[in-house]
Parts: C-alpha cells; structure tokens; sequence
C-alpha cells in the first residue's frame, strides 16, 4: 500500500511543509510517513537542489520527537541507526504513534534528542541533533562519537560531516576518538581529544561567545558558571 | 594536576630545594569528589563534598588519602572559611541550588561537630539579580563583617555583576543584620578564599581585600581592580583609600598575599596574552607584583617566568620567605623563594613528573 501511493504521488517541500503543519490529508499522511521510514534512497522526491531530503528528514523526526512522551526513564535515550534499520523502523514507528496520540493530548514540551544516521556511505551517526527542553533536568546519552550531557534548555546540532557544532545552551562532551570541530559563528577549529570531558557553553545570540573548558579545569572558571555548571550537571 | 588532568596531593618538609614527583611522592585524588578548594590545617584537610552534601575531613596516611571524619552539611556551599580561634571553623557560603541565600555553619574540627548552623541576614538577590557571591568575612569586635555582591546570569555562558560592593556587619554569632555599606568603586570583593586568598588584616588590625571585577571573577571588567581597607574597628569601606591596581598595571588583577610591613603581593593578568576565559588558564600569562598598600604603590614586578592557572593558592608566607609556586609552559613547575628582607629571588623544590599546574601551597602544620 505504502509502495503504491509512493509510485503515484510525489514528495516536495509543499507537502512536507504542510506535514509539519498537520494539514495533510490521510493520504498523504501515509505517504509522507512512508517515505520517512524508508532508506530506500531511489524513491521519487521532488525538491529544490538546494535543499536535502536527509535534513527534511531529520527536522520531521525532530518535531515528531518534541512531542513524544518522555517513556524512557531518566537519563536514558534512543539512538537511531540506519545501519541496523529493522530496529530503527520498528523502534519508530511505535515511538511516531504514541507521539501522535500524545500530540492531541498534551501541550507539554518534552525532552528529546534523535541521532540520525543519514547515509550508509556517511559516517556513523553523520548528525547528531540533540533538544532538551527540560528546565532542571539534565539528559546523558552516548551516540557512535561521543558520551553528552546535555544541560536544561539547550539544543545542539553535531554535524560530523562538516565538523561544525551549533550550540545554545550547555553541554558535556566527550569524543570516542580525537575530533576537530569548529562552531558556528567562529572560525577557530578546536580539538577534542579522545576520553576528555569538555564542557561547552553558549547563549542564543549569535555574537555570545562560545566558552569550551576541558573539565578538569571547572575551579578556573568564574565562580558564578562554575557554581553553575557543577550544580547543572552534578559534578 | 598532571597533564593527564589527575592530581595529587604531595607533602614535604622542605621547599627550598629538591624535586618530587607528584605520581612517585603523592597521594592520588578521586578527582570525582576532591578538588582543590580545600581549607588546611594541624595535620588535616577540609574538603566539601557537594554531591554528598558533608564536609569531609582527610589526613594522608602512608601515600592514601584517607577520610577521618565527615560533618553533613546540607544544600550547602562554601564561599569562604574563616578560623574562629583554636579548632572553630566558621563556614559562609550560600544554600543550593538556588546560590541565593547566604548561611553559614560554625564548628569543631576536633570531632567534626557543628555549633550552629543557619541562615544569615544578608538580603537575597533581588530585581534583575539571581545569585550571589561572598568574597571576604572579617571578625570586627564582636560582629562579623561579610564583603559580597550579586549577579545576573545573561545566558548560558555570559553573567555580570552589580557594580555595588556590598559590605554587611552582622551580630556575632547571632547572624542578624546590624548595618549594610554599598560602595560603587569596584565590585566582586574578595573571592572564594578556599581557592585563592585576596584579603588580609595587617599588624595594625587593618583589613584589606581586593576588588576583582576582571572576566575570571565579577566580569564587569570596565570597573578597576582594587585594593580597599576596612579600618581597625571600623565597619566599612574606608572612603579615602583606594588603591587603583588598573591604573598601575594597566590589567586586571585575582590574589592577594600579605608579607609584612604594608607589603603584599598581588598576581595580575595579562590581556595580551590571552583570548578569553577559554584560555585564561591554559595560557601562561599572570604575573607577580610586589606592593605596598601603605603607600597605594607598586614596588616591583618579581622576576618569574609567566605563569598559569586562573585561580591558585599560590603563596605561602613564612618569616622572611615568602614561597611562591610558579607554573611555566616553558620552565616547568617550581616552588620560589622571595626574600622578603633581601628582596632577593630564588629557584626551590621542583614539581617534576607529570605534573602541569601545581594548584595550591599550604602549611599543614
């Protein structure tokens, strides 16, 4: 069913849009739906060049996953892997649904974070888009590339792909293995070095500065973020 | 610390020469619950262990640090300490989570009992201010005297401070408010005297602490960094002494020791070395100045290398000697000797192994 309504219709920003809007038909619901949970990367999509089918992907995962009910327990998290995409299909779709329903119920924000893995031929977990709206609690998660915490009211975006890092709010970060990142806004390129915890620090604006302290460090900083810190994340 | 961020605790009876190896010669923290804000004394060292809200009392016994005692002090963080005669220990700091409620607890050492514990009457943050520091305490006849400011947290990694320093006289030891002073000089008086010290009493009873609105303290770095008295007896901010270190270092300045005789020492930062608090501890960029709050001048820069780490304990005042550890990204990590009388310098006991920033030097008996 879900092939037959592929073949005859087609995906583009128009119906993609109007999907995060809710204002689909049931039909092209499904499609829509359908086409998200394929890795088939040969089906029928209409959209500008400009434009990536794997992003437009992610940001309907990412509004899917801010109203999931938060199921699993504290500090614990989904990852999503394409390169196992039995359990990515049977693991989301279940958790779409509950979403679904929960999205008529309840107006609460909740916490979420979503590992996508993009490509086969990407590097594991390509993006690593992270969204914690709670306010006083911190979520730990561990993806391919790094062990996060992520403190309250803070989103992320860790493209591997580009090594660039969007951050506003804080963070604990460790990489698996050596890692170059540059930040949004900045042109300095900083190392991560594998094993380290570093913490990382930034507001909305886009002129707020960046701060990235190597957590052994904490008692360097100011008085006021380290209280801050050791208070956000428990250290 | 070692560059691969563990960190010891070494002791030793002598300073003036030699070499330890803080893998080889010390004792290893858990890093988890210790770290170097630490209060010493007769043989023992305090610790706060936030996470399980006590104070913990350590000794090191063959190369372990091992706990002795254990006080619970709840929802609790140290800003200051002060030794209230003998084994009393008065503790100031702030309630958790919120930083926003001064307290305190007064105890014994000896066996770890606590002879008070509460609330101070110091007024919270208030309008566009959400949390708190307080930077000096200072017993004055029978009130103490508490030096603090407040902050308003802009976003995740930008705050700023009042551009009041605050200094209230509390009843002792009931804690309630007898008088506040607000002087708009500078701000963020003192600091957490458990990590760097920056106030003194001299031989007259004259109080003097630092003003540090620089970026590693009040960040409100269009204000100076100063140095103000409190005179004897008195109870605030003398308003005819102000020693302008801005002006005469043309940098910011965190940590003050006292040497005798109006001389003191004050570790001043160099803005052109480093890029921001990013690097405002890896960067070796602070240097050493001899001066006399007497006469408000500066009497010399001593000679060290550049040295780094943003906030240490790192001068130690005996007799004539004043010992000062100096972390160089070039010529490794020494205890100085200054000779106070002579003026004279001189290379001591080596820090060597492992080690990247000695972070603290203390008499422990």
């Amino acid at each position: 069913m879900q092939q037959a309504i592929q073949s005859a219709m087609k995906i583009d920003k128009d119906i993609l849009e109007r999907y995060h809007k809710n204002q689909c038909t049931a039909e092209e619901s499904d499609m829509v739906e359908a086409w998200l949970f394929s890795n088939d990367s040969g089906e029928v999509l209409d959209l500008p060049p400009s434009e990536s089918k794997d992003i437009h992907k992610l940001e309907i995962w990412n509004d899917i996953a801010t109203v999931l009910p938060h199921s699993e327990q504290p500090g614990q998290f989904e990852s999503i892997s394409a390169l196992n995409p039995q359990p990515l299909k049977r693991k989301v779709k279940m958790a779409f649904w509950s979403g679904a329903i929960a999205a008529s119920l309840v107006t609460a924000i909740f916490s979420t974070v979503i590992f996508q893995l993009m490509k086969t031929d990407l590097p594991e977990t390509a993006l690593v888009n992270i969204k914690n709206t709670s306010a006083d609690e911190v979520r730990h998660l561990t993806s391919g590339d790094y062990t996060i915490a992520v403190g309250t009211n803070t989103s992320a975006r860790i493209d591997n792909v580009t090594g660039v890092v969007d951050l506003n709010g804080s963070m604990l970060i460790c990489p698996k293995k050596d890692v170059e990142l540059s930040f949004r806004g900045s042109t300095r390129k900083i190392t991560f070095i594998k094993g380290q915890t570093y913490i990382l620090l930034k507001g909305k604006d886009g002129k707020d500065k960046i701060l990235i302290v190597d957590k052994k460090n904490l008692m360097d900083l100011p008085p006021v973020l380290q209280k801050q810190i050791t208070h956000e994340f428990n250290i | 610390m070692g560059k691969d961020g563990k960190e010891y605790l070494v002791e030793t009876n002598a300073l003036d020469s030699g070499k330890l190896t803080p893998e080889q010669d010390g004792a290893l923290l858990n890093a988890e619950v210790m770290d170097r804000s630490v209060i010493v004394k007769g043989g023992f060292y305090y610790e706060m262990d936030r996470k399980a809200g006590k104070l913990v009392k350590y000794q090191i016994k063959g190369e372990e640090l091992t706990t002795a005692d254990t006080l619970p002090l709840d929802r609790f963080s140290i800003e200051n300490s002060f030794w209230a005669g003998g084994d009393t220990l008065l503790l100031t700091g702030l309630k958790t989570p919120d930083f926003a409620q001064a307290a305190y607890a007064l105890l014994t050492t000896g066996n770890m009992k606590l002879i008070a514990s509460g609330n101070m009457e110091i007024p919270r943050p208030f309008g566009r201010f959400e949390t708190m520091s307080i930077g000096f305490v200072k017993m004055q006849g029978k009130k103490l005297l508490v030096g603090y400011t407040y902050h308003q947290q802009l976003s995740p990694s930008e705050y700023t401070t009042s551009d009041t320093i605050y200094v209230t006289s509390l009843s002792y030891p009931q804690m309630k408010s007898v008088k506040t002073d607000r002087d708009h000089r500078s701000t963020y008086p003192g600091g957490m005297n458990t990590i760097q010290s920056s106030s003194f009493a001299d031989e007259h009873g004259d109080f003097y602490f630092m003003a540090c609105p620089g970026i590693a303290l009040g960040n409100r770095p269009q204000l100076p960094t100063a140095i103000l008295k409190i005179g004897r007896g008195t109870d605030q901010p003398d308003k005819n002494y102000f020693f302008n270190l801005s002006l005469a270092l043309h940098n910011h300045a965190y940590g003050m020791w006292y040497l005798g005789n109006g001389q003191a020492i004050v570790r001043s930062e160099r803005k052109d070395l480093f890029k921001g608090l990013d690097d405002h501890y890896s960067t070796a960029h602070f240097e050493f100045y001899l001066v006399d709050v007497l006469t408000q001048k500066v009497i010399k820069k001593l000679d060290f290398p550049l040295d780094k780490g943003t906030r240490r304990e790192c001068v130690l005042v005996e007799g004539n000697i004043a010992y000062i550890s100096i972390n160089s990204s070039t010529d490794g990590n020494y205890v100085w000797e200054y000779n106070i009388k002579a003026g004279t310098l001189k290379k001591g006991l080596q820090m060597a192994g492992n080690t990247d920033y000695i972070l603290r030097i203390d008499r422990l008996r």
